[in-house]
């Protein structure tokens, strides 16, 4: 059995990349909204915004937000759950935790809890949430179906799986480009804003090796959800899942 | 984007009416319409409907026109529909009526579903649109001839 994985383009131990992915974002958590912004020029606030209105979310409902950071989605969600409602935010990393619920309390959002907890190993009770959502996280996590099939696992029947991540675009220009700033302009942006290249250089290489739109489509099916759709957002450069557990 | 508009216009709508939908919960409904582009599936489980472009299971499948479509939601009888033959369903009939039953108890004002995400004078302008679409035999080429002429002169335009 191979013991390794990938962390960016580098083989590391399967038991090290955790680690690996908790200095990373111990180093950038207090930047990494201010970072989202510049890299991304804005754009993922859109690409959130986007999840949240195909989250299918009502009044009521329970969410738990897998590696949610710092609560962007969480805060959405509350809105739209209500007081009856419930939202879980969760993080493999305390420092993006506390990031999260600082940012939660500035904006004067309550009631929303937060869990310290690893995608791999969720700890709750089957059949608990009506959504399940992970954004931007997936392509971090060491066992991404062990992952998958526990979101599975925690999903009411008819519930609802949304994994927001980097995928892979096919319009040629924009990906030279897009390889370009990745591999030349993120790197150095990290060095002058977060004084961290290393971490953004982690960022473009392990959006690099994150499975792309179908490969990613069929390890949902084949956790068990029995519908799966994905829409590509800015030329699939970012990719919405979103798979429903069928009854 | 037609499935996420059609998904949450249909569920903003089941909330506002308080509609039961249980007699579909686990149903898949496939829905054609034969001159727009429109070809999706509502799967309803967990008390909501989800709005998809793909199922491999579906219980039944309703072919009409948009015409027929608006005459159903304006408390037509399915069965004097099949009748005439103004549209065609492969599949659970039950499934259908339900479907049929459920639609015919909500108030499609379009203007105020929209307003939702767009605000009150754009849904107002999208609305004089659907009222102009109503009334033409060609929709698709109404469609656009509006869209540009608001586009051209959106003060002109009644």
């Amino acid at each position: 059995m191979d013991n390794t994985t990938h962390f960016g383009f580098k083989d590391v131990a399967t038991q090290d990349k955790q680690g690996m992915v908790r200095s990373v974002f111990d180093s950038v958590a207090n930047k990494y909204d201010l970072m989202n912004d510049v890299l991304s020029f804005g754009a993922h606030r859109l690409w959130k915004h986007y999840t949240i209105a195909m989250a299918n979310v009502k009044t009521g409902d329970k969410i738990l937000d897998i590696a949610g950071g710092t609560g962007d989605l969480a805060r959405a969600f509350a809105t739209k759950v209500g007081n009856t409602g419930q939202v879980v935010l969760s993080d493999i990393n305390a420092a993006m935790l506390n990031e999260g619920r600082k940012n939660l309390i500035n904006k004067g959002v309550i009631g929303v809890e937060f869990v310290q907890l690893s995608g791999e190993q969720i700890p709750f009770a089957d059949n608990s949430f009506d959504c399940v959502s992970i954004a931007f996280g997936l392509r971090n996590v060491t066992d991404k179906d062990q992952c998958i099939r526990e979101m599975y696992r925690v999903l009411k029947p008819g519930g609802c799986m949304l994994i927001l991540e980097f995928s892979k675009t096919d319009i040629v220009p924009l990906e030279k480009f897009y390889d370009f700033y990745s591999f030349n302009v993120m790197p150095k942006l990290g060095k002058f804003i977060a004084n961290d290249e290393e971490s953004y250089q982690y960022l473009a290489e392990s959006i690099r090796k994150h499975p792309d739109q179908e490969t990613l489509k069929k390890m949902v099916l084949d956790a068990g959800f029995g519908l799966c759709e994905y829409h590509n957002l800015s030329g699939g450069i970012v990719a919405l899942h979103k798979g429903i557990k069928t009854q | 984007m037609k499935t996420l508009i059609l998904e949450n216009a249909l569920n903003h709508l089941l909330s506002t009416h308080q509609v039961d939908i249980s007699p579909l919960e686990g149903k898949t409904i496939r829905l054609s319409l034969q001159d727009f582009p429109l070809d999706v599936y509502f799967i309803c489980t967990n008390n909501r409907f989800f709005v998809v472009t793909n199922s491999d299971v579906t219980d039944v499948e309703i072919t009409l026109t948009m015409s027929a479509f608006a005459d159903l939601l304006k408390q037509a009888k399915l069965h004097d529909m099949l009748r005439q033959d103004k549209i065609i369903i492969h599949g659970d009939v039950k499934t259908a009526q339900l479907l049929v039953d459920i639609l015919q108890q909500l108030d499609f004002d379009f203007e105020e579903v929209l307003s939702q995400w767009t605000g009150d004078i754009i849904a107002h302008q999208a609305g004089k649109v659907v009222s102009h679409l109503k009334s033409s035999d060609r929709p698709i080429s109404a469609f656009k001839d509006k869209i540009a002429a608001i586009l051209i002169n959106p003060k002109v335009v009644k």
